[in-house]
């Protein structure tokens, strides 16, 4: 072969090694990750960390609440084709005991901290037959009100993500590695409010704050009221009871309430302030956002002289 | 025209002898070979058609010295030259009456099977009255069936010398006159030459010679 | 030749007991060491097919026969239950992914198979028509069960009660058929697929029924009060799942308790299916993890030391149906001996007349060997429906 035919040669090795190397690429990210999320904290967490390389999808609307979501055959259906399904745990999603998902795709992000899932004592019990007595009630399920277990619950999402994409572990450590102190920051912050509030009586509109509750020391007792719903007679009634052995001054709604609503709270003395659980996606802002903004809240309750 | 000429055949432990010095029998002749049982009839006619073997003498058919043929000589001979009727009819039950007819042709590689054999059959069996049978198995038919249908079988041939061994031994009366009449006729036809061994002396004014056998045979210690 | 043919084939039609005698006898001869090999052959296909690519079966302590025979292929026999704690005890150890089975209820004769999705695509099943469960109460279907019970997508089958006399046991469940799988020449074409789910609301552990909280009916409410609703035998329990009911249905207690009779575990690699074996070796006492390729060995290599002894019991027989033949063609020969006498006077070589039983032979054998032959395509053809009757069911 003579010299000019070897360059040759050269040549062509090198552009089929360059263009099989951006096939490959192209190909790695044309095979994006296709995510579905149980509701939208575990979505912004898993945008965060995988970025373009996952399709994360939140697949309820946007105005119901996630977990009592009641999918169709057909919304199954397009869930059993994710590559990956992340789970909240803690009975979350009460739509999950009756569909078909692949056990594979499955990632409970709570799994880690079993444990300290809150067992509900409220609710109605029922009995027939022999059975004997058992209740709806089961476990508090707004675990990521508890920054601390949203930062584990992010490492979960985390540590699957590596698992499925070994090659971009890399990435999504410099990924992570934001949002843990975003979250960690954010955990101190309101440690510290909880800590300020010593123990300032707070009514939660809605019973949604199990683990702010504990984790933040916060004495909060919830109401069954929607933020934009008048109240009944009746739950103004009950509203006056718990007043009566638990005196606050704040109600921590779970979105903007009505107006008339808020007016008469204040007549009662009670005023409001919005800790939106963020369980759905917002409209405006993200969840590190609404997060700040629902510290912020907290953060203006007066404090005990 | 059958010649025998110093004929000399003997068998089995008790020293049976045949002894023919000469015997000439002309075309067309109709001879019945009478004679007491076991004295050597029916090897006669064995010995005419190549079936046995004198241990001296001639057998000559037509010229054709038989018993000087190979065995496949004497086989084919036999086969295209003479017409065998026996006693028993010997004929094959799994068979129907038309393939009882044809069935020497089955059987040689002397003779074929082709459209102007079915036809000789089929006229055959019209001749003797059985066409209407053709189809049935032999057990189907009577005795004078049976019998008319080997007469078929050694016919078809159209053989010049017609071997009748009892014949007419297992019918009754009537069907014994009907079928000598019946083997007269055809061996008439084909200018066959006949030669029956029988016990029916009733019959036997109706041949052209009568040959008493006693005084071939020496029928040995007894 | 053609001549000896007819002739022969004349008193062969005109024997025909002592032909079709011959011929079944002489067929039959033939037929039991193919068949036994088709069968033995198409026994180990089946058995290994599944049991190499299911790499461990976890099960609860005993016979590993049964565990495997139930898990892979529907067996009736029933291993003892396990529950789901096992499931997430290898999913925590992040060796291995589970696939659950629970396998205890039958419709129609037809086994239910509780499961995940994940079986389907480990089974590298695919569906014909229709989709994948999705609800509660929804089934996928083997082709053959489709094929047999003239089910299709949208018509519903019923689990079978367990035991008719057990009023109180487990109530049928009316299963609506949302897919039939493509022919899998597998047991799986026979069954019956659920989630496992729904095989915990057939057994009672989920149910769904009127709403205790708004019911109005006379006799069906015994008490009620503010968090406490005692509701009577009365109040109707729902035994079918539709969207109408749907959000009714629950399950009650501890799931991580809920029954199973056996997992399947696919390990990430050899290493990982190793560690996972040796935990079950020496750390669990109620549980066991076996290799199904291996109890599958074990099982065929004792069956294949029978099939020899049956080899040799069937060469014995054999020979003495040969003898028998042979004694049969003699005497008939000898039978007939009157008809050769015949026909050599009449003209026949010895040749042809040898030409003529050999014809008569080699139909006889012709006839035994076509239907010996097409006898073991009609087996062929039904050997994968035979084996499982005989050898799994």
């Amino acid at each position: 072969m003579n010299r000019s035919s070897t360059r040759f040669a050269r040549k062509a090795v090198l552009f089929s090694s360059l263009l099989l190397a951006l096939s490959n690429t192209n190909a790695e990210q044309a095979t994006s990750l296709n995510i579905y999320t149980v509701n939208y904290p575990l979505k912004f967490f898993a945008e965060n960390i995988a970025g373009e390389h996952a399709n994360v999808t939140l697949p309820m609307p946007a105005d119901i609440d996630p977990a009592f979501w009641a999918p169709k055959a057909e919304e199954v259906s397009g869930l059993q084709k994710a590559d990956m399904i992340l789970l909240n745990g803690a009975n979350y999603a009460k739509w999950l005991p009756k569909v078909s998902l692949p056990l594979f795709k499955l990632v409970n992000t709570s799994s880690e901290f079993r444990d300290a899932y809150i067992p509900l004592s409220e609710g109605v019990t029922h009995n027939h037959g022999a059975g004997g007595k058992h209740a709806h009630t089961g476990t508090a399920f707004t675990t990521w009100l508890d920054l601390s277990l949203a930062e584990k619950q992010a490492k979960a999402v985390f540590k699957a993500l590596s698992r499925k994409k070994p090659n971009l572990n890399a990435e999504f450590v410099k990924k992570f590695i934001p949002l843990q102190a975003s979250l960690l920051a954010m955990d101190s912050e309101l440690a510290e409010i909880g800590e300020a509030l010593q123990g300032q009586a707070l009514v939660g509109s809605h019973p949604v704050y199990q683990y702010l509750k504990k984790r933040y020391q916060l004495n909060i007792q919830s109401v069954h009221w929607e933020p934009e719903e008048a109240p009944t007679a009746e739950q103004w009634a009950g509203l006056k009871t718990m007043l009566e052995t638990h005196p606050a001054k704040w109600m921590v709604w779970e979105g903007k309430p009505a107006a008339e609503t808020v007016a008469a709270l204040e007549e009662l003395g009670i005023k409001s302030i919005v800790f939106s659980p963020v369980s759905n996606a917002p409209e405006v802002g993200d969840f590190l956002t609404i997060m700040q903004e629902n510290i912020a809240a907290l953060k203006a309750i007066p404090t005990a002289q | 025209m059958i010649n025998i000429d110093s004929l000399e055949l003997s068998y089995g432990d008790d020293g049976f002898r045949l002894s023919i010095p000469h015997l000439k029998i002309n075309d067309a002749e109709k001879v019945a070979i009478i004679g007491p049982s076991g004295s050597g009839k029916t090897s006669l006619l064995k010995l005419i058609s190549g079936i046995l073997l004198p241990q001296k003498g001639e057998v000559s058919i037509a010229g054709v010295t038989v018993n000087q043929l190979s065995d496949a000589g004497r086989r084919d001979y036999r086969i295209t030259n003479i017409g065998f009727i026996f006693q028993d009819f010997e004929l094959l039950d799994y068979l129907n009456v038309q393939d009882n007819i044809l069935h020497p042709f089955r059987i040689t590689q002397a003779l074929k099977i082709d459209a102007q054999v079915r036809s000789r059959a089929k006229d055959l069996a019209e001749e003797l009255g059985i066409a209407n049978k053709m189809k049935r198995l032999t057990d189907t038919l009577s005795q004078g069936e049976k019998q008319r249908t080997a007469i078929c079988r050694a016919m078809m041939t159209s053989p010049k010398l017609i071997l009748a061994d009892e014949a007419t031994g297992n019918l009754d009366p009537s069907n014994k006159t009907k079928i000598l009449d019946t083997l007269f006729r055809t061996t008439d036809k084909n200018n066959a030459t006949l030669i029956a061994v029988t016990h029916d002396h009733e019959l036997l004014d109706r041949f052209d010679r009568v040959i008493d056998f006693k005084q071939y045979c020496d029928l040995g210690a007894k | 030749m053609i001549d000896s043919l007819y002739l022969a084939w004349r008193y062969i039609v005109f024997n025909r007991v002592k032909t079709v005698t011959l011929v079944l006898c002489i067929s039959l001869v033939s037929f039991l060491p193919f068949a036994l090999k088709i069968l033995l052959n198409e026994s180990e296909h089946q058995l290994m097919s599944r049991a190499s690519t299911t790499p461990l079966l976890l099960g609860s302590k005993g016979n590993s026969l049964d565990l495997v025979m139930n898990s892979l292929y529907f067996s009736k026999e029933k291993p003892e239950f396990i529950s789901m704690k096992a499931i997430e005890k290898i999913l925590d150890s992040y060796l291995a992914l589970p696939i659950p089975l629970y396998t205890r209820f039958q419709a129609r004769e037809y086994p239910i198979v509780g499961t995940s999705l994940d079986y389907f695509e480990f089974r590298k099943h695919s569906i014909s028509s229709g989709r994948a469960f999705a609800m509660l109460g929804e089934c996928v279907i083997g082709a053959d069960v489709a094929a047999s019970l003239n089910l299709d997508i949208g018509d519903s089958i019923l689990s079978s009660p367990e035991n008719l006399f057990d009023l109180a046991g487990v109530y049928p469940l009316k299963m609506t058929i949302t897919g039939i799988l493509d022919k899998t020449n597998s047991v799986d074409d026979k069954a019956v697929f659920v989630d496992l789910k729904t095989t915990w609301v057939i057994q009672g552990l989920g149910h769904g029924h009127q709403d205790v909280k708004t019911m109005s009916e006379p006799g069906a409410v015994l008490s009620r009060s503010d968090n406490l609703v005692t509701a009577s035998a009365k109040i109707k329990q729902y035994t079918e799942i539709n969207l109408d009911n749907l959000e009714s249905f629950h399950f009650h207690g501890d799931s991580s308790i809920y029954p199973l009779t056996a997992i399947i575990a696919v390990p990430n690699d050899q290493k990982s299916a190793t560690i996972l074996r040796g935990r079950y070796l020496t750390e669990q006492k109620n549980h066991q993890i076996v290799r199904p390729k291996q109890v599958i060995e074990d099982l065929l290599s004792n069956i294949f030391q029978i099939k020899e002894f049956i080899d040799a019991v069937v060469f014995i027989v054999a020979i003495a149906m040969v003898l028998a033949i042979f004694l049969v063609f003699s005497l008939s020969f000898r039978l007939r001996q009157k008809e050769i006498s015949t026909i050599l006077h009449l003209g026949c070589s010895r040749f042809t007349v040898i030409q003529l039983i050999v014809a008569e032979i080699m139909i006889i054998v012709l006839f035994s060997g076509a239907l010996c032959y097409a006898a073991l395509l009609v087996l062929q053809y039904f050997q994968g429906e035979i084996v499982h009757q005989l050898f799994i069911s």
